[in-house]
């Protein structure tokens, strides 16, 4: 009766400390969402202040990540989680370095945009910029929703978004190009844009990243470098 | 007792006085008791078989006909049951009528946990969150909704006003969420779509912004002009009163557009105010200085520091709010009056106060005197030249930096405004002499 007791309060425990780093993480998720929302605002509006403060600002990322990644070591040395709780902390460490990536490259936008904002604004007004940052804000808010409900699901549909991020990078590159060959005083600014849109489509990769952790919680597999038809049809065959 | 336990009670007392008499008539006693008792026993497992068999499966059965002691006690089981489905049927009439009226509630309605783990939602609240029914429920509602600004408010747990957050999800929808506790530690979270007013208070802070910029240009070229006809020796006398009347008025209408600036860049810039250090015993000093050089008739203004300690805070903004706090008194006060500025600390935090001993302000006009152009005495408050805007920005101000205003007046006795600094916003002097 007693030992029953006990492990029950030690799995307790080991539960609130599980959600307790899950809510850390989701939590710099949020704040990396919105230093992502400033810097792409930033550069649109042409706020060289908002630009400079989310640069400054990166720092807490990289702090958020630190000490979530001291929290996962402790769990590991003290609770030694097998199967299903090792998984999530597992994909715990993998997820925050990818959030901590996104953060630099936004903290990258960022600062290009305090940059652009003392140059002549193009006519489009970074239309193109701030439509692929809405879709990559986007996938980063969809890829933390998935990790918080733990949806396989939602995590694949969110993966696939991935795709039609990277055309639109194509087809601002090529526009830049464009650009650059019709009128060679804007090569400098369309290498700052086109440096910005590379910074998002990173960003998308990392979002996609973040997905597969949580496919990899969920289920166990690792489904990195694999077709996402596959994964889908992996999942249905498995009745989720 | 009642009834049945007598009779029941008798009957079992007749049964047992009839084996004794027939014992003692006809002999073996013990036979006779033994035979009675098992009778007794028989009788009452059959009743109790009865019942547990009624009882395993009663929604079907009707219930056992047995009368006497056991009759009453089915009797009783009975009445419970009935009394029980009544209840039942009443809480889930309740519970769907509830359900109805929520789904059409025009608010999000989020019941949580004492842990923010979500309970249950209505119909609104899912489609402004972005929420899924039964998968999100045991989820906690700052996993969801990730927004730092919303994560602090619950953390802080000041839940007298709502807090606006953009939600991403919904792209662009801004959000008034509002956690008022209930129960025992449950927390009830309502959400409202304030989009289309805060659309339309930014388009008012950036009209007024706007407005006010774009009348400094014409009004710095007629200040100039006024400044070098006032000065022109060929000027006739008749012309000098109306000149100067116009060249106050100019000021006054410079000073007005000023305020209007200083406000609308106060509730343009986030909600909180920066984390600066900022030495108000100096700042108090300089600003009492001013006050001295600038006014024009004697009075006496005394200062009184009594701590050393610091500010977290933005220094232009508080600068701001304590020069009109004094500007106030002295405009406020006539000669020979006291005007006492004083800076404190203690548990409660810091403090800020301007006492005079000046005209005062009717209790009726309190509430009201940080609102916008508000005049307690229209005539007088034009005179003095003030643009009405003080106030407002002292209280805009404060509230960037979590401080309150608390302003104790009579009339023709004179003001005490004291600004209420909370304690994490205090830098305590004693860190100050290590550092």
């Amino acid at each position: 009766m007693e030992t029953a007791d006990l492990s029950h309060h030690i799995s307790r425990r080991f539960n609130a400390d599980l959600e307790g780093v899950r809510t850390q993480v989701l939590a710099m998720g949020g704040f990396v969402e919105e230093q992502l929302q400033k810097a792409v605002t930033a550069l649109v509006e042409g706020d060289s202040g908002l630009g400079e403060a989310v640069a400054l600002d990166d720092r807490k990322v990289n702090d958020m990540e630190i000490s979530i990644d001291e929290e996962c070591s402790r769990i590991l040395a003290t609770r030694a989680p097998t199967a299903g709780d090792l998984r999530v902390i597992v994909a715990i460490i993998k997820t925050i370095t990818d959030l901590e990536r996104i953060g630099d490259e936004g903290e990258k936008i960022a600062y290009i945009a305090g940059r652009l904002a003392s140059m002549e604004r193009p006519t489009d007004k970074y239309r193109e910029i701030k439509h692929l940052g809405r879709q990559v804000e986007q996938m980063v808010h969809g890829a933390l929703d998935a990790f918080a409900r733990m949806d396989a699901q939602a995590a694949v549909r969110v993966a696939r978004e991935d795709r039609s991020v990277d055309e639109e990078y194509e087809s601002i590159q090529r526009q830049c190009i464009t650009f650059m060959m019709e009128d060679p005083r804007t090569i400098r600014r369309a290498l700052d844009v086109m440096w910005v849109v590379r910074a998002l489509e990173r960003i998308g990769d990392h979002a996609k990243n973040i997905c597969e952790y949580v496919i990899y919680m969920v289920y166990g597999k690792d489904v990195r470098h694999t077709q996402l038809d596959e994964i889908e049809r992996d999942l249905a065959a498995r009745g989720a | 007792m009642n009834f049945t336990w007598s009779f029941a009670l008798a009957r079992a007392g007749v049964a047992f006085g009839l084996a004794l008499i027939a014992g003692w008539v006809f002999g073996g006693m013990p036979w006779w008791l033994a035979g009675v008792i098992a009778a007794y026993l028989c009788y009452h497992l059959v009743n109790l078989f009865r019942l547990n068999r009624w009882l395993a499966s009663r929604a079907l059965l009707e219930p056992p006909n047995t009368g006497g002691l056991w009759g009453d006690i089915i009797a009783q089981i009975v009445r419970l049951e009935r009394r029980k489905r009544y209840h039942k049927q009443r809480f889930i009439r309740m519970f769907r009528e509830f359900r109805r009226s929520s789904a059409v509630m025009p608010d999000g309605v989020i019941m949580l946990t004492r842990t923010r783990e979500i309970q249950w939602f209505n119909r609104t609240a899912r489609r402004l969150l972005d929420l899924k029914p039964k998968l999100d429920v045991g989820l906690r509602i700052d996993n969801l909704i990730r927004v730092p600004e919303f994560v602090r408010y619950l953390d802080e747990g000041r839940f007298d006003a709502p807090v606006v957050v953009p939600v991403h999800a919904n792209g662009g929808t801004m959000l008034a969420l509002h956690v008022v506790p209930y129960g025992e530690g449950g927390q009830l979270l309502f959400a409202r779509d304030v989009t289309r007013q805060s659309q339309i208070e930014a388009l008012r802070t950036d009209f007024v912004a706007n407005a006010s910029h774009e009348l400094r240009t014409p009004l710095t070229v007629i200040m100039g002009y006024l400044d070098t006809l006032a000065d022109d020796p060929a000027l006739g006398e008749a012309w000098r009163a109306p000149l100067a009347e116009m060249r106050r008025q100019a000021e006054r209408m410079n000073a007005i557009l000023h305020d209007l600036l200083e406000l609308s860049r106060l509730e343009a810039t986030g909600a909180r105010a920066g984390d600066e250090p900022v030495d108000v015993g100096g700042l108090l000093s300089l600003l009492r200085k001013d006050a001295v050089a600038s006014s024009p008739r004697p009075r006496e203004i005394t200062l009184s520091l009594e701590s050393q300690a610091q500010l977290r805070g933005a220094a232009a903004e508080l600068e701001s709010a304590f020069s009109n706090l004094i500007q106030n008194a002295v405009r406020y006060t006539p000669e020979g009056g006291r005007i006492n500025i004083r800076w404190w600390t203690d548990a409660a935090g810091g403090h800020v106060s301007v006492a005079d001993t000046g005209i005062g302000i009717p209790a009726e006009h309190l509430p009201r005197i940080t609102e916008r152009f508000y005049r307690v005495d229209r005539g007088r408050s034009r005179a003095t030249g003030g643009s009405g805007l003080g106030l407002a920005i002292v209280k805009h101000a404060l509230q960037r930096h979590g401080a309150e205003l608390e302003v104790v007046s009579e009339e023709g006795k004179g003001s005490r405004f004291t600004c209420h600094f909370p304690p994490d916003r205090v830098i305590a002097e004693t860190r100050r002499a290590v550092g």
